[in-house]
């Protein structure tokens, strides 16, 4: 007798929750019979086979998982034995007993695993009366098989959407267990039965194809690509989901769309993919962040991004690390260099946007301007190495350049200008005025008196011919190239992945451009078969070269584009010596018209780099407590440094300047993120109907940055552009810090598969919330129904999948300043016996009842899937309502600060979300429709103590208002009502206050208030940034080896406040302008398009037309053709087993764009930071239209 | 199956240790305060707190609000010695909008200047709040609350003198919820007054060294003159300024030309000076580029349009005074080529000059007396003026009244230095003069600026309108 010693042994886990740790212990006893004869000898009815009855033996369907590398089956079987709960009971001569063997079964049944362990021993597992494992030798397969056999089939497996051959794909007869599988050439060989009458292709990632035999012997098939239907998974906060379970609202894009696409960052990639989250690209400048939103804004003056979690680490988008020049007006601040450019677009596997409160809560005061998860790519275990190499270059054009003047209208133009005022002004036509000018020509200043606005410029009038393109100028074509190679696999207890890639991409603007190294790697081992370490590491190492682009002509220093655009066509670019002309008054043309920088001069003289080295990952250990319960914990870091070199060159005259003034700043700066987080989760399932799944949590995180900056001026040369070169003038460093302690929870259930309700809960305590307001508690419950799997939807065979989902939860934004609770003093210094002195006074008024915002939201949706996945999506309405409001409202200027932190205020998002995807014709030829379309309104619901309304000075004074009623930072300002065509109609319209002494051509402005007259009362909303609705389109077409795929986007009933038009659509002719000043009004018979008012060079002395306005307010709607691919998946044949997979493919971005804004890009934000003055255009960096070529190699 | 159990000790061993290495659960963890910026409740605390806030307080004065630019403008420009010429984009056009009375309630110009003066005033406010309850040297405590004093005073008097209803706000302020009291100028004076009275008691007669450019109980009482004067109190002006002429440590220098420039900054005339200093440190002023027109001297930047000498005051100067050719440089063949050398600065620095601004000088505590004492007492505080500048002295034999010989002298010997304006109101002169140099009718020609329309429709039941912008 060899009995079985009977084993006893605790399991102890741990969880650390709010520091308590309590140890579990679970005793198990098992004894075992043995039998000294084969278990063949036991009667059939005293065992019952696990093939058969592993669904009513309840051991035999609880969870464990075993792994075991190279281990003798009788090991492998105690202990699924034990893991079981059963006895175990053998004869220990069976031979099988002793092969070594690799399991690697994760959260199986005991059943499965056993079937799996015996597999071809021949032998079955069984369960003895007395609850112990036995095994039965398998019956004999049927003799007659072997000898009917007589057919072989052969064939080739590949993949429908690019012909590439599959290897591994299981062939199989239906009904036997006859089969094999694919080799690496895609090609199988089987005998079967004369008889056989269908044959089965599987393939993991690939659906399921059944093909009758018939007479064929020879089989080309093509294996469908599973479609990102309702059965994938989703990454959802602290875990993953089961997209069939999924209650919340979660939309997800995959690494197909991510990869080889000519941007810097995902989220250019992102834009128009998904409904709800609306990416503006609000500047061309490589490398520089857009902007993203979620479901609206829902903040005026807090922060307006969303959470991003990269692998589980919760990352800052903190661009105030990159710092500002001292010197440059925060408004013209170009927008900011991209802290997630420092993530390769190739490495992320896939991107999950928790849109909704219930999916979100789980990330409390973080979650309210949603959440995005961010999956990188893993190895997989048992995977052949994959090397993978990828590449694309191509070339970038400037697209959508404005119509500005030539030198002709230009001339026509100021002449125009001139006239009217010096008519105006001093009657020179009239014999009887004091100022009659006898020798007045519209075309000369003779007898004209020493007025600069009455005095055509000279060049003007005495033109030599010179006709400058100024934007031709600054744009030139510019290269962009990207490589990858990546190497991913696994063994049994181990997966890896690592990649290193390069991205470089050139400026339109010559001087500009972005440059990215990153290495990665990611591994996951199996320290034993309960215990899983991983870690996690990205470096990258970016480069931003940057110019100052989207800044107006008179900023310091100066924007190029926005100098370029006001420069005077009868302007020679450059002097003799092809140095740019800045001197001899050659930009400037006398009084009355406004000088400009060279551009080119600009482009030359200023650099401004960036450098954004990052490092960031995580280390996790998982440990299986029991099969039910595992525990994690993960320690995550984000270690982020910028350089920042900036210099101002001695070639650079400001204006008209004579003299330059060099100077350089160099910053650096650090952040450092850290997280650690404990998890508990527990899944079971409670007889067949009801599963049930718990998380519970603690975690805490903490940033600390540091910045410092030293200035240098008086630079003699410009042979070194570090600060050393000049004298140091001036310095700061700063030094700040949140920190956030939380607690979590979260609950799955689900009844008979239909019903389905999460609830979570997270509790956060930050740093940033004043002392008396430190702790927030989030919860969130949602709720699905399956009703596809209802009894009585059975019938409507149409219909694969139908779930509808509702929820409702708080969740918090904590995007507030760090020490925005706090009264701050700031620098004031000043000056005593000519010495520089410190001064210090009070900066901002402190709240110490400051806390985060709070979202409600209520999310109802409907995912839906018809015709067998033909046509599947999900459609959401929601409704959000945000209150305290952190706002800095506008008080008294006299109580010595002109705002204040408060909460207060509400906001409401309400939308409209629609997708869907379509697989239109299969097939030889496919083709396949995505679309996704959402709609937001924004409104503000309350303000202030006596919901006064915000007006915000923008980049150009009071432009904006945030008002209950309107949406946040809508534009502020007088409504033009047409144009004044007689000086009866002025003497008929209500008298403007506004305008001295208006004439016919000027603006007639609405009187809102209807009072009579033309006051600033009658300033109202003319317009805002939030569009009415936001689309996306793609269509995919495959034949044989080519694919093709056209993306179409678009926004739609958005406004732009083009402050560009204050220069060049201003009448007044002081610089060159837009073309569109051609079609203005001239005399009462060529009154020109009813738009422009006439033009005078001192409309503020007359109609003060360049007020502000609804004629500054533009219309920024647009669609593009975003992206068009065209691929070709070389034939497996040419490449000889060289390599698995080679496509090259050609791909156009921003191929069209049509839309009637007048500037360079409609999705122009200047202040991107601010919620309060959006969309201001004044100076931007165009968008480039990119053509690349890619080759994609897989070894 | 014992190597295993002891494999899973180990592993929970090596889970519990970090564990026991979280220690951040406390409160303390949360609580974090800002480590690179100084704030308010830990402020305000020791002496070196005090004098740091008073440069603060100083500071205020530098403001592009203030006498950094707007105060400028506003005193200066709007009067008739100086004009918004050629040069002006559309940005700058709200500057001829001052110029010529166009200025409209939204203007940006109003709307700085009225919040950087408060600004300046809610930081004197704290300095005054604070410094009875802190414990160091009282002779500093002292002096640190006079010169808080003078400065709020300052600011409230040339408030007044731009907006004239404004409100008075003398504490702290608290919550953003505090009410504003728009009161009239007059009570706006008569609270200077105090201030000042209380400020001359506190505030030491002179200074050296380091603390050269802070402001002394005779510039208190200058300026307490100065606002008596506004006010009409006459007798209580005479007895002030008197005191300030007999007691005080001020002469006339004795050439003009030595005034001005970055070298010859705090001398015996200087009363109170707005401090400056070049080099690219933000402590620089915007006088050359204000004074100085495009092309002489360097150029102007920042879209300012430069103030252009009027041929008014070019032609009001008598033969043979010594300060017209240091007020104007009229080389230039053409009136807009005229320019004002006062405040020229080499080297050029666009809006960052080394140039100092004269709030008050020696000669304006003299003229003032003058205006003060009234006929005939009062020439002889003009002829020392008049004879430092080169000319003989004038008295009641001379044509023109007394006040118009006063007004014109104090019009060449403070030309462009933001006297004129409040000079044409004090004496009454301010519509007819402005109303022949712009050729308009009087009605046009305001006598107060509008009150900026933000601060009516921020607290729109607190604050009024300026009748004459109603």
């Amino acid at each position: 007798m060899n009995r079985k010693a009977t084993n006893r042994m605790a399991i102890t886990g741990y969880l650390c929750l709010v520091t308590s740790i309590f140890i579990m212990g679970m005793t198990a006893t098992v004894d075992a019979q043995y039998y000294s004869s084969n278990a063949i000898q036991v009667s059939k009815d005293s065992y019952y086979l696990v093939e058969k009855y592993s669904d009513h033996i309840s051991e035999l369907s609880k969870v464990i998982s075993v792994v075991a590398k190279k281990k003798p089956i009788r090991n492998i079987l105690e202990e699924i034995a034990h893991k079981a709960n059963l006895g175990i009971a053998y004869n220990a001569e069976l031979g099988f007993l002793d092969n070594k063997i690799n399991i690697n079964q994760r959260k199986a049944t005991v059943g499965s695993i056993l079937q799996k362990v015996l597999g071809n021993t021949g032998y079955r597992a069984a369960i003895s009366r007395t609850r112990e494992i036995i095994f039965v030798k398998r019956p004999p397969l049927p003799k007659a098989s072997n000898e009917v056999m007589q057919k072989e089939l052969t064939g080739q497996v590949v993949n429908a959407e690019n012909g590439n051959s599959l290897p591994g794909v299981n062939v199989v007869v239906k009904g036997t267990t006859n089969g094999t599988s694919t080799n690496a050439n895609g090609r199988f060989s089987l005998t079967v039965a004369d008889d056989a009458q269908t044959l089965v292709f599987s393939f993991v990632g690939f659906e399921k194809q059944e093909v009758p035999i018939g007479n064929r012997t020879e089989f080309n098939i093509q294996l469908q690509p599973a479609v990102e239907s309702l059965e994938n998974v989703v990454v959802v906060g602290y875990g993953t989901q089961q997209n069939k379970d999924v209650t919340g609202s979660i939309s997800s894009v995959g690494s197909d769309k991510l990869e080889n696409v000519p941007v810097t960052s995902f989220e250019g990639a992102l834009q128009g993919r998904i409904a709800g989250v609306n990416i503006s690209e609000t500047t061309g400048e490589p490398g520089a962040t857009p902007q993203i939103k979620v479901r609206g804004t829902g903040s005026i003056s807090a922060g307006n991004s969303p959470l991003f979690v990269i692998d589980g680490l919760p990352i800052t988008k903190n661009t105030d690390l990159q710092g500002n020049l001292f010197r440059r007006r925060a408004a013209f601040t170009p927008p900011k260099a991209n802290p997630l450019a420092t993530l390769n677009p190739n490495d992320i596997q896939s991107i999950d946007v928790l849109k909704d409160a219930s999916a979100a809560a789980i990330y409390g005061s973080r979650g309210s301007n949603g959440v995005i998860l961010i999956t990188t790519k893993k190895g997989a275990h048992q995977g052949q190495p994959q090397i993978r190499f990828s590449s694309y270059a191509g070339v970038q054009n400037a697209m959508n350049i404005p119509d500005m003047m030539d030198s002709e209208e230009l001339i026509a133009y100021t002449k125009d200008s001139r006239n009217n005022y010096y008519l105006q002004e001093y009657n020179p036509t009239d014999p009887a005025s004091p100022n009659y000018n006898q020798n007045y020509s519209p075309d000369n200043n003779a007898g004209r008196p020493a007025d600069d606005f009455a005095l055509i410029p000279n060049k003007y009038v005495n033109w030599d011919g010179t006709n400058t393109d100024w934007l031709d100028l600054v744009f030139s074509p510019a290269s962009l190239s990207n490589y990858n190679l990546s190497v991913s696999g696994g063994s049994q207890d181990i997966t890896y992945y690592l990649s290193g890639g390069y991205y470089n991409q050139n400026g339109i603007v010559e001087g500009s451009g972005f440059d990215r190294y990153t290495l990665k790697a990611n591994l996951v081992a199996d320290l034993s078969d309960r215990f899983q370490i991983g870690a996690n590491i990205n470096g990258a190492f970016t480069k931003h070269d940057r110019l100052p682009t989207s800044a107006p002509y008179f900023a310091r220093p100066p924007g190029i584009v926005y100098s370029a655009m006001v420069h005077s066509p009868v302007i020679k670019p450059n002097n003799s010596d092809g140095t740019p002309n800045q001197l001899n008054g050659q930009s400037y043309l006398g009084g009355g018209t406004t000088s400009a920088s060279n551009p080119l001069a600009i482009m030359q003289a200023v650099s401004d780099n960036i450098d954004n080295n990052r490092l960031f990952g995580n280390l996790f250990a998982q440990f299986d407590i029991t099969p039910e319960i595992y525990f994690k914990t993960f320690v995550g870091g984000d270690l982020n440094s910028y350089q920042r070199e900036f210099y101002r060159g001695n070639t650079l005259l400001y204006r008209t300047a004579t003299e330059p003034e060099p100077y350089a700043q160099q910053s650096s700066a650090e952040g450092l993120n850290w997280v650690w987080e404990n998890t508990l989760n527990y899944s079971t399932n409670f007889g067949e109907d009801h599963q049930f799944k718990a998380l519970i949590g603690y975690t805490a995180q903490k940033e600390t940055d540091k910045q410092n900056s030293v200035i240098a001026q008086n630079f003699p040369d410009d042979q070194v552009k570090t600060v050393n070169g000049g004298v140091i003038v001036g310095g700061s460093g700063q030094e700040t810090q949140w920190s956030l302690v939380s607690m979590l929870a979260r609950i799955n259930y689900n009844f008979k598969s239909r019903y389905l309700l999460t609830a979570t809960i997270r509790s956060d305590r930050s740093s940033r919330f004043g002392s008396d307001n430190q702790t927030g508690i989030f919860p969130s419950v949602s709720l699905g129904w399956r009703i596809a799997n209802e009894p009585f939807m059975q019938s409507a065979d149409f219909l694969s999948q139908l779930k509808l989902r509702a929820s409702y939860g708080l969740t918090g934004n904590f995007l507030i300043p760090n020490y925005g609770s706090i009264s701050l003093l700031g620098e004031s210094n000043y000056v005593l016996n000519n010495q520089e002195v410190s001064g210090l006074g009070p900066s901002t008024l402190g709240n110490s009842e400051l806390s985060w915002e709070t979202t409600r939201q209520l999310d109802v949706g409907l995912d839906f899937s018809f015709l067998n996945d033909r046509i599947y999506g999900s459609t959401d309405f929601y409704y959000s309502r945000t209150k305290d409001l952190l706002l800095e409202v506008t008080i008294p200027s006299a109580l010595g600060f002109q705002s204040a932190l408060t909460n207060i205020g509400e906001v409401e998002n309400k939308g409209f979300e629609f997708s869907v995807t379509s697989r239109n014709t299969v097939g030889t030829f496919q083709w396949s429709t995505d679309l996704n379309f959402s709609t937001n309104r924004n409104e503000v619901l309350a303000l202030g103590p006596k919901g006064d309304a915000i007006l915000s000075a923008g980049a150009a004074g009071i432009r904006h208002i945030t008002r209950v009623g309107d949406a946040i930072g809508s534009y502020y300002g007088y409504v033009v009502d047409g144009i004044y065509q007689s000086q009866q109609e002025i003497n008929n319209s209500p008298t403007d206050t506004q305008a001295p002494d208006p004439r016919p051509g000027d603006f007639k402005f609405k009187d809102v208030n209807g009072d009579g007259q033309i006051t600033p009362d009658d300033r109202t909303v003319t317009g805002s940034y939030f569009p009415d609705f936001t689309y996306g389109m793609t269509n995919r077409f495959y034949y044989k080896n080519f694919d093709l795929s056209v993306f179409i986007q678009g926004v739609q009933g958005r406004q732009i406040l083009n402050l560009t038009d204050r220069h060049m659509k201003n009448g007044e002719a002081n610089f060159n302008s837009y073309a569109i000043e051609n079609d203005r009004w001239i005399s009462p018979s060529q009154p020109g398009n009813g738009e422009i008012p006439r033009a005078d060079r001192n409309s503020a002395l007359h109609g003060n037309n360049n007020r502000p306005s609804s004629y500054q307010v533009e219309d920024g709607s647009y669609v593009r053709i975003k992206n068009v691919t065209l691929g070709f998946n070389l034939p497996t044949k040419w490449l000889d087993g060289a390599a698995q997979k080679v496509r090259i493919y050609v791909q156009g971005t921003n191929l069209f764009m049509f839309t009637p804004y007048r500037g360079f890009n409609p999705e122009v934000n200047l202040q991107a930071g601010s919620s309060l003055t959006p969309g201001e255009d004044y100076g931007a960096y165009p968008l480039s239209r990119t053509i690349t070529a890619g080759i994609d190699i897989t070894f | 199956m014992k190597t295993m159990v002891t494999e899973m000790k180990k592993q929970i061993l090596f889970l519990l240790i970090p564990a026991f290495l979280f220690v951040s659960c406390g409160k303390d963890f949360t609580s974090l305060s800002p480590k690179s910026q100084r704030n308010v409740a830990s402020f305000y605390k020791s002496e070196s707190d005090f004098r740091t806030a008073v440069n603060g307080a100083y500071d205020a004065l530098q403001l592009n609000g203030t006498y950094g630019k707007n105060f400028v403008l506003m005193l200066e420009m709007r009067a008739d010695n100086t004009e918004n010429g050629g040069g002006a984009s559309g940005l700058a056009a709200s500057l001829e909008a001052i110029d010529k009375f166009n200025i409209v309630t939204t203007a940006e110009e109003i709307e700085q200047t009225w919040s950087d003066s408060y600004k300046g005033i809610n930081r004197c406010n704290r300095i005054i709040d604070n410094i009875d309850n802190a414990d160091f040297d009282q002779n500093k405590r002292d002096q640190y609350k006079g010169e808080a004093l003078f400065i709020r005073s300052l600011l409230y008097y040339d408030m007044a003198v731009i907006f004239g209803n404004i409100p008075l706000k003398t504490d702290v302020t608290s919550t953003p919820n505090d009410k504003v009291n728009q009161v009239s100028a007059d009570q706006i004076y008569s609270q200077i007054v105090g201030d000042l009275q209380t400020a001359i008691g506190l505030l030491p007669a002179t200074y050296s060294g380091d603390n050269i450019g802070r402001a002394t109980s005779w510039a208190a009482k200058s300026l307490l003159g100065k606002v008596q004067l506004t006010m009409g109190s006459k007798t209580d002006a005479a007895t002030t300024l008197q005191d300030v002429v007999n007691n005080g440590p001020y002469s006339l220098l004795s050439d003009y030309a030595n005034l001005w420039g970055p070298s010859n900054e705090n001398n015996a005339e200087s009363v109170f000076e707005v401090q400056f200093k070049a080099g690219g440190i933000g402590e620089g002023s915007a006088y050359t580029d204000m004074f100085t027109p495009l092309g002489t001297v360097g150029g102007v930047g920042g879209g300012n349009a430069p103030q252009q000498v009027t041929t008014d005051i070019h032609n009001s100067f008598e033969n043979g005074d010594e300060r017209f050719s240091v007020s104007i440089n009229d080389t230039a063949a053409t009136s807009t080529g005229w320019w004002v050398p006062k405040y020229a600065s080499t080297p050029f620095g666009p809006l960052d000059a080394g140039n100092n601004w004269y709030v008050m000088r020696y000669a304006d505590v003299l003229l003032m007396l003058a205006e003060a004492v009234g006929e005939p007492n009062g020439y002889q505080y003009i002829n020392q003026v008049r004879d430092r500048a080169g000319l003989g002295p004038v008295s009641a034999a001379e044509p023109g009244t007394y006040a118009e010989k006063l007004l014109h002298e104090r019009r060449v010997e403070f030309a462009f230095e933001g006297q004129r304006w409040p000079d044409l109101l004090r004496f009454g002169m301010a519509k007819q003069i402005m109303a022949a140099q712009l050729g308009t009718s009087q009605d046009q020609v305001h006598l107060l600026y509008p009150i900026p329309q933000r601060e009516i429709d921020v607290a729109p039941d607190q604050m009024q309108q300026n009748s004459e912008f109603q």
